[in-house]
């Protein structure tokens, strides 16, 4: 049994401690904002905060995770009003959507510890992210955009 | 046209059905229960394609998969608009494959070749207008008032001369009793207020709240997780695998063969990963098994020189102008195997329960779904119905639907629903690749370096060649419709113009990936154009004037490029500008792209778009395509490349097939020209301009020629 905290949440889950973090997400807790895009940390489709850190959770075992706080895009916000997340439908940045939510929490990450990004700052701290529908210049934007509203 | 309605469980409905996408006879009279679309796929469902309730909410059933593309809010807004609703009032899914939903005139209900919105949006106003004709006939009954005295709005149709008014869910239950007006009156230009501008997608919140449903999110009660391992040669099938090697693993429910591989199956996802990463396969020895990207390359320089070609065009003497020349240009270009490589890898979900079949794809094909799980499953197709959840990107890929057919396959085998998913392992390794491609190209140029022919010889894999057999009966191998695309339809006027294609034999599938022929082609032609130039000594743009000339359309798209981008201006310092044009999808783009050069390092600061689709929907859109457009085509020509070595792909996830990132992004400025033409596509046109305006401005930098793609191989760095 594994004990971990997520979204505020307390779970216990029977899973081994070697699954990774995503996979409880999506199959044992239906959390299903978090995605599966490469299961090698190279794509961030799967990023997660712990303990307000943007983490890959493809790369992140059950096992590692008592006593820390796991924050899905489910989480970031009760009404899905995250700043971040109000520039994102301010500037229409998704396409498909489907890296949006790992892309998000990297984004509210950021503007947590830098609040005035540089656009080398956000080339810094997005660039471990693909879009493959090609969304980066509204990225740029909107985190600008957040920024300006904080 | 016939009619349609009905009353049940008191619910009234108007329905209106598209009209049919052919010649067919309009569909029989359309009658709708009042059950919604059930979100998870329960067994309601919209048989109708435009319908109105009396809470006055209008669901209309798309013959399009949203992907991203955006054409479910453009749907939405040429109902809205000739309905004269808000847009907040339509809901837009998509439909199951019918008579009326497919695309002609091969029948089937698919979302390809840009098709969105220039096939579907006069089918869709006019089923929409019909409607507002039958509310107002409706209104007027009720108000006693003559037709053309009601004005409609926002919902309601108004009677200004008397003040008084009624809502469509109030009229919807008379409305459904008349007869559709065969010839409705559909808005003009000047009246339509929601096309023609930016709105809101309607996607989009759900996207940034992780509450939109995918292929990979369906969860249905007592489902399975499966996981594919296959055989990553090419048409190797599979000879036997190793239960027992899987021992031990918690969660195993089977092992289920495939024919090239197999299917692990377990009580989550993470087991049967596990399980497919561990299970022990042998395989049959297949013929292709040693090809590597050496051999490749070998078979397209053979097609080159081969006797036997397609020939797309033959314009003049192209022989005897290439001998007479003053002056001749001759190169050789090629392009490599490229992966779609969308967010969201291959899934499908199936439950069989009795002869009924339930499919949940994130697929741009639906009869294919339905034909694939209908053989497998042993059952008609009307058995099957197929869901269409929100689709983490497609380019084309999801036109292939092999998945469905193995999802069905492990169904049937465990007799529980399943979704079955790839690994972005596989995803690469099985192929369905843009093709590698070869061409040599020559022009004449006469004394006074007007360009007096041209001649072209390509070789490459077809993309339809297995998909449609029939096509290739005959003396000339076979016309594939995009083996010479953007090539034999050019509007360029060359003189003597002859285009040729030798079709290549290879194991690994070749596919339709954004923009499909042309975007080899636009990169071959728009650097060879530049070549020609440079040999006549002409501005790249002025060469392109000439040879457009006639052509008022295109000589618009390319001087607002050149005009907007700062063609024949000074550059800001250190930087260059290259330039290209090309048509396809019925749509006409041209960009320049300005980039510096540091050393092997290129930088690509912002890329200026020209788009002519006629007319559009959502402004926003097709900002949003050309930029995502830009963006693909420069991670195409950067670093994306597959290679080939016994029989395989090496490239098998992002960490070797590197997909552009935000830091190596331009700035992409979008340009509409609303010639009023016919419409064209959006999602593709944007692509096939990008990799030669780039190697342009490369050659402008450096004077150094690219003519074989990706960057990375020729030393160069975005």
């Amino acid at each position: 049994m594994i004990d971990l905290t997520v979204n505020g949440q307390p779970h216990r889950l029977d899973a081994e401690p070697d699954m990774p973090l995503l996979w409880a997400l999506r199959d044992l807790l239906n959390l299903t904002g978090t995605k599966y895009g490469c299961g090698i940390a190279q794509c961030g489709a799967c990023t997660v905060h712990l303990d307000g850190q943007p983490a890959r959770s493809c790369q992140t075992t059950l096992g590692e995770l008592a006593g820390r706080k796991v924050t899905t895009i489910e989480g970031l916000h009760p009404e899905g009003a995250h700043p971040v997340q109000l520039a994102w439908v301010a500037e229409q940045v998704p396409q498909c959507g489907f890296c949006q939510s790992g892309q998000i929490m990297s984004a509210a990450a950021m503007l947590a510890e830098k609040p005035q990004p540089s656009d080398a700052d956000i080339d810094a701290a997005m660039a471990g992210h693909i879009c493959r529908c090609g969304t980066y210049q509204r990225i740029r934007a909107a985190i600008h955009h957040a920024a300006a509203k904080t | 046209m016939q009619r349609r309605t009905l009353l049940q469980a008191g619910i009234a409905t108007l329905v209106v059905p598209l009209a049919p996408a052919s010649a067919q006879p309009a569909p029989p009279a359309v009658i709708t229960a009042a059950a919604a679309n059930s979100p998870n796929g329960g067994p309601g469902q919209i048989t109708a394609f435009l319908r109105i309730g009396q809470d006055g909410l209008v669901d209309f059933a798309s013959p399009v998969t949203e992907m991203g593309q955006g054409t479910h809010t453009a749907h939405a807004m040429i109902v809205a608009d000739e309905l004269d609703v808000p847009l907040s009032a339509v809901r837009v899914t998509a439909g199951q494959p019918e008579p009326a939903l497919r695309l002609q005139p091969v029948g089937e209900m698919y979302s390809g070749a840009s098709f969105g919105i220039r096939f579907w949006h006069d089918r869709i106003r006019r089923a929409a207008a019909q409607a507002r004709m039958a509310l107002t006939s409706a209104a007027a009954e009720r108000l006693g008032a003559p037709v053309g005295e009601l004005t409609t709005a926002e919902g309601r149709v108004l009677h200004a001369t008397s003040g008084r008014s009624l809502s469509y869910g109030e009229l919807v239950d008379l409305a459904a009793r008349l007869p559709l007006d065969d010839q409705p009156r559909i808005k003009p230009a000047a009246e339509r207020r929601l096309t023609g501008r930016a709105a809101p997608r309607a996607d989009i919140p759900a996207k940034t709240r992780g509450a939109a449903i995918y292929g990979h999110d369906v969860k249905l009660p007592g489902m399975a997780y499966a996981v594919a391992r296959l055989s990553p040669v090419f048409g190797a099938e599979l000879e036997s695998f190793d239960r027992a090697s899987l021992a031990g693993l918690r969660g195993l429910i089977d092992v289920v063969p495939l024919p090239n591989g197999v299917a692990v199956v377990a009580e989550n996802t993470w087991a049967a990963m596990q399980g497919a990463q561990r299970i022990t396969l042998r395989f049959k020895p297949t013929p292709d098994q040693a090809l590597d990207s050496a051999e490749l390359i070998r078979r397209l320089q053979a097609g080159l020189a081969a006797p036997e070609a397609f020939r797309g065009k033959n314009d003049g003497d192209i022989e005897a102008t290439l001998r007479g020349a003053a002056k001749g240009v001759e190169a050789t270009y090629t392009a490599p195997y490229l992966a779609h490589a969308p967010m969201e890898t291959e899934n499908a979900t199936v439950q069989i329960q009795g002869d009924r079949v339930d499919v949940w794809c994130s697929t741009q094909h639906q009869d294919w779904c339905i034909r694939d799980a209908a053989r497998v499953a042993g059952v008609p197709r009307e058995n099957v119905r197929i869901h269409t959840p929100m689709t983490g990107g497609g380019f084309g890929r999801r036109l292939v639907t092999t998945i469905v057919e193995q999802a069905t396959t492990v169904a049937k085998a465990i007799n529980r629903p399943v979704k079955l998913i790839w690994t972005r392992e596989e995803e690469f390794a099985q192929s369905y690749w843009r093709p590698a491609f070869a061409a040599r190209i020559q022009a004449a140029l006469d004394a006074q370096g007007k360009v007096v022919g041209l001649n072209l010889r390509a070789a490459g894999q077809s993309v339809m060649g297995d998909y449609r057999p029939a096509l290739f009966a005959g003396p000339l191998r076979g016309n594939d419709p995009f083996s010479l695309q953007s090539i034999s339809d050019t509007r360029y006027r060359f003189g003597a113009f002859r285009a040729e294609w030798h079709r290549i034999q290879a194991a690994p599938k070749v596919w339709l990936w954004r923009s499909v022929g042309s975007s080899q082609y636009g990169f071959f032609l728009e650097s060879f154009l530049d070549e020609v130039a440079l040999a006549a000594n002409k501005d790249p743009l002025a060469l392109r004037q000439e040879l457009l000339a006639h052509d008022p359309r295109a000589l618009t798209v390319l001087n607002t490029a050149a005009r907007e981008g700062g063609w024949g201006t000074p550059a800001p310092a250190g930087r260059h500008r290259g330039l290209a044009y090309v048509e396809c999808y019925g749509t006409l783009c041209a960009q320049v792209a300005e980039i510096s050069v540091t050393g092997r390092e290129i930088r690509v600061h912002k890329v200026t778009v020209a788009v002519d689709c006629g007319d559009v929907v959502n402004t926003d859109t097709v900002a949003a395509q050309m930029q995502g457009a830009v963006v693909w085509g420069l991670s195409a020509m950067a670093a994306e490349h597959i290679t080939l070595k016994d029989g395989a792909a090496v490239e098998r996830n992002f960490d070797t097939y590197p997909i552009l990132r935000i830091n190596q992004a331009p700035q992409v400025d979008t340009h509409i020209i609303r010639s009023g033409q016919p419409l064209g596509g959006i999602g593709e046109p944007g692509v096939p301009p990008l990799a030669p305006a780039v190697c342009n401005a490369i050659f402008a930098a450096t004077g150094r020629r690219l003519r074989s793609l990706p960057l990375v191989d020729q030393g160069l760095h975005v």
